[in-house]
């Protein structure tokens, strides 16, 4: 399956989804939830609060699915921000309790085999964001990939990469600009 | 932000874009940022660029399946009358002309009304015109069916009680333009696309509306004003 074809397919399950098309969540929902459900795990790094957010967003899809603009956000893109910001808003609520844990934390109950739907779509949109990355520092790209993966803050990134905050800032925004620029081009 | 004194209010706004889909920011200013995104535009587009661009980071995370009882509580929680949905969607559509509404909710209806004539696309992605105004208010949506032969046409905007009629066109680059028909102000309706021009509705394609005499142009090109256009995109 291509990503055009996985993309469509998930563009039609949310318009299907608009219309109060119950069975199309379900589909929605096989197709997608294991890379939410690691999104918000990665970021919480607590099962049963993952499994709460995972609830919410699913349900916030149901109720948002109107709002999806295909001509402004591929589908998937569109389900991760909700995924990341439902997750964010609990982890910013909770505080960072546990924050510290390695990373690897997560992965070591992954599964290792994602849905066609999930490997597809979004890695060949990931190629172009890579490339952009890697034309900045080093620090700045290891900075904002953390800060995406993880949702900590600049307080939480600028303990944890031993700097001053407003060294942390400026490596981002700036890393950020960059990027911008590299991925308009 | 407030230690960025220097910098352009817009360019900072792009910046604090960025710095809310990337996560960095705490609650209150997330929360003010929310806030923002209703009313203005330009941070809401630039929101939606990083959460496209940013977005497939995702693609480093690794999926992990849920538990089975994940999905069972968010089918109980979602409420069971679906058909009723549908209808008050519809019944919406008066409430909706009266109001000028966003693009996405008029992706929306069009989406509804999609799924509503049971065009479920199946073979091929749909394609999609948002077809707005010059004051950028979108007027119509129109949207090429799975098959391909016929086009759903969904009015939005309350119209004057203009006695002309409004006609559909089909332009294609460096050509004159092609009637699809006439629509009307108040309700959807599909039009037969004609055979010679099924194969010619594809990405990039515009659509325009015009006002035209009663019964339509009658020198087969616009005549009227045009009062809203759009391209076609595909799902």
């Amino acid at each position: 399956m291509d990503a055009d074809a996985t993309r469509s397919q998930l563009a039609a399950a949310l318009v299907r989804v608009a219309a109060g098309d119950r069975a199309a969540l379900a589909i929605l929902y096989q197709d997608t939830s294991s890379k939410l459900f690691g999104v918000c795990l990665r970021i919480l790094k607590d099962r049963s609060e993952a499994e709460d957010v995972l609830q919410d967003v699913y349900v916030t899809v149901w109720r948002k699915a109107a709002t999806f603009d295909p001509g402004r956000a591929s589908p998937i893109t569109w389900l991760v921000a909700i995924a990341r910001n439902r997750a964010i808003d609990r982890l910013r609520v909770r505080g960072a309790r546990g924050r510290l844990e390695p990373i690897e934390a997560a992965d070591a109950v992954s599964d290792p085999a994602p849905s066609a739907v999930e490997r597809v779509e979004l890695a060949q949109q990931h190629q172009r964001l890579t490339r952009c990355l890697e034309e900045l520092d080093a620090r700045q790209s290891t900075a904002i990939r953390a800060a995406f993966l993880d949702g900590a803050t600049y307080e939480e990134l600028a303990a944890r990469l031993n700097v001053p905050l407003g060294t942390m800032k400026s490596w981002i925004r700036r890393g950020l600009l960059k990027l911008r620029a590299c991925l308009e081009r | 932000m407030n230690d960025d004194d220097t910098t352009e209010p817009a360019e900072r706004d792009k910046i604090i874009a960025a710095e809310y889909v990337l996560g960095v920011l705490g609650a209150d200013e997330r929360r003010e940022v929310e806030r923002r995104l209703a009313q203005e535009p330009a941070l809401a587009s630039a929101v939606a660029f990083w959460e496209e661009q940013l977005g497939v980071l995702a693609d480093e995370v690794a999926p992990v399946t849920p538990p089975q009882h994940t999905w069972s509580q968010i089918a109980a929680a979602i409420p069971a009358a679906a058909g009723a949905r549908r209808t008050s969607l519809w019944q919406s559509l008066a409430f909706w002309r009266g109001f000028g509404i966003a693009s996405a909710t008029l992706a929306a209806a069009s989406i509804a009304a999609l799924a509503y004539f049971g065009f479920v696309p199946a073979t091929r992605a749909p394609l999609m015109a948002t077809l707005a105004g010059s004051s950028g208010q979108p007027n119509f949506v129109a949207t090429v069916t799975a098959t391909g032969d016929s086009l759903l046409v969904v009015p939005a905007t309350l119209l004057t009680n203009d006695p002309r009629a409004i006609e559909l066109w089909l332009i294609l680059p460096n050509q004159q333009p092609r009637s699809l028909g006439l629509i009307k102000p108040g309700q959807p309706i599909r039009l037969t696309i004609p055979p010679d021009l099924a194969g010619r509705l594809v990405p990039d394609a515009a659509l325009a509306v015009s006002l035209e005499p009663p019964g339509g142009s009658p020198t087969g090109q616009p005549t009227g004003p045009v009062i809203a256009s759009g391209k076609l995109t595909s799902l």
